[in-house]
């Protein structure tokens, strides 16, 4: 048998980091984050051509819709 | 009024108000308004006892360690194995240093808001946290640069994507890689200390506030006390759990900055 090899112990130093490492907290952030930041400039928006809230209606939903697609690209595969 | 003085007194000022996390000065010579209080008194009793407890650990290392020192190794070892190696690979045994420190400082900090007679952590102001952060932003972004000069931006903010889409992407990237990260890390610790605080005050507060209204509440001041105690254990889990968030989203921001591309 081949029972003479050490056991083979995973090898840390060449894993990747730990996939769990703090991912939740990036994907809340890019959600939050895009909602916010394309709000934001559709309030911007907003105030500057005198609409009331349309313009930050439409960005929230590109924000949010970008950061799901950060997060499939960032964290996914 | 602090929280501990109005126990005391036994006629309580229920509910409790964010001007019991502001205490008075301590300093018996000095007036009301020194700033010497419980808070900075506690800081500085988390440095000395880092200093001294590390330095007395580690003064005379044996091969078979004494109980001290197989403290002082477990933590360091904890945080140089489970955080930093895990985390960031084998470039990070260098920043173990600084991650044991930081790991150890804000657990003591945060330990003084369930030790008797302390009972509010330092942390609950959020000054600390600030501090705390600010230290890890500007680290992680030193080191992005110093590492990739200013391709660091590119991978900072330039996500893998068709070219369409980047001015859409890039300001979502900016926003939450250098304004949202530090904002949450000193917001997460000041908030879970300052809720504990918060939450052993009303329990505490309250049985006496029930008991002084009317006598029949009796059993249930003894319950809300009861849950004081139990709340103390679980804010000893949140305590531990805090510092270690802390210090994982750092070495995480750290990896980031280091490594190759996406």
């Amino acid at each position: 048998m081949a029972g003479q090899q050490p056991p083979s112990e995973p090898r840390k130093d060449d894993e990747p980091p730990a996939p769990n490492s703090g991912g939740g907290y990036v994907a809340i952030s890019y959600l939050i984050g895009g909602m916010v930041v394309w709000g934001g400039i559709g309030w911007l928006v907003d105030h500057w051509l005198g609409t009331k809230g349309i313009a930050m209606g439409i960005g929230a939903v590109i924000g949010g819709a970008a950061g799901v697609y950060l997060i499939a690209r960032r964290l996914g595969a | 009024m602090t929280g501990q003085t109005a126990v005391l007194a036994a006629d309580v000022p229920f509910p409790p108000s964010v001007g019991d996390f502001y205490l008075p000065s301590i300093v018996p010579w000095g007036g009301h308004d020194s700033w010497f209080t419980k808070i900075t008194l506690m800081l500085w009793l988390s440095v000395a006892i880092l200093i001294i407890f590390f330095l007395v650990a580690y003064r005379k290392p044996q091969l078979v360690p004494d109980k001290k020192q197989w403290l002082a190794e477990s933590i360091y070892g904890f945080v140089r194995n489970n955080i930093a190696v895990e985390m960031i690979g084998k470039e990070g045994v260098r920043f173990a240093p600084y991650l044991a420190t930081l790991f150890s400082f804000i657990f003591m900090m945060n330990l003084w808001g369930i030790i008797p007679f302390f009972q509010i952590s330092p942390n609950s102001h959020i000054a600390f946290p600030i501090i705390l952060a600010l230290i890890s932003w500007v680290m992680f972004i030193y080191l992005g640069f110093k590492k990739h000069g200013i391709g660091y931006l590119k991978i900072a903010l330039v996500p893998p994507a068709p070219w369409f889409i980047l001015p859409i992407l890039v300001p979502i990237e900016f926003f939450s890689n250098f304004i949202v990260r530090p904002f949450s890390l000193a917001i997460r610790l000041f908030a879970n200390m300052f809720a504990g605080h918060m939450l052993l005050l009303v329990f505490t507060l309250g049985g006496f506030a029930m008991i002084n209204a009317n006598l029949w509440l009796a059993p249930v001041s003894v319950l809300s006390w009861l849950m004081t105690i139990a709340l103390t254990f679980l804010d000893f889990a949140i305590i531990a759990l805090q510092a270690y968030v802390f210090t994982v989203l750092t070495a995480s921001y750290i990896q980031g900055s280091l490594a190759e591309g996406h």
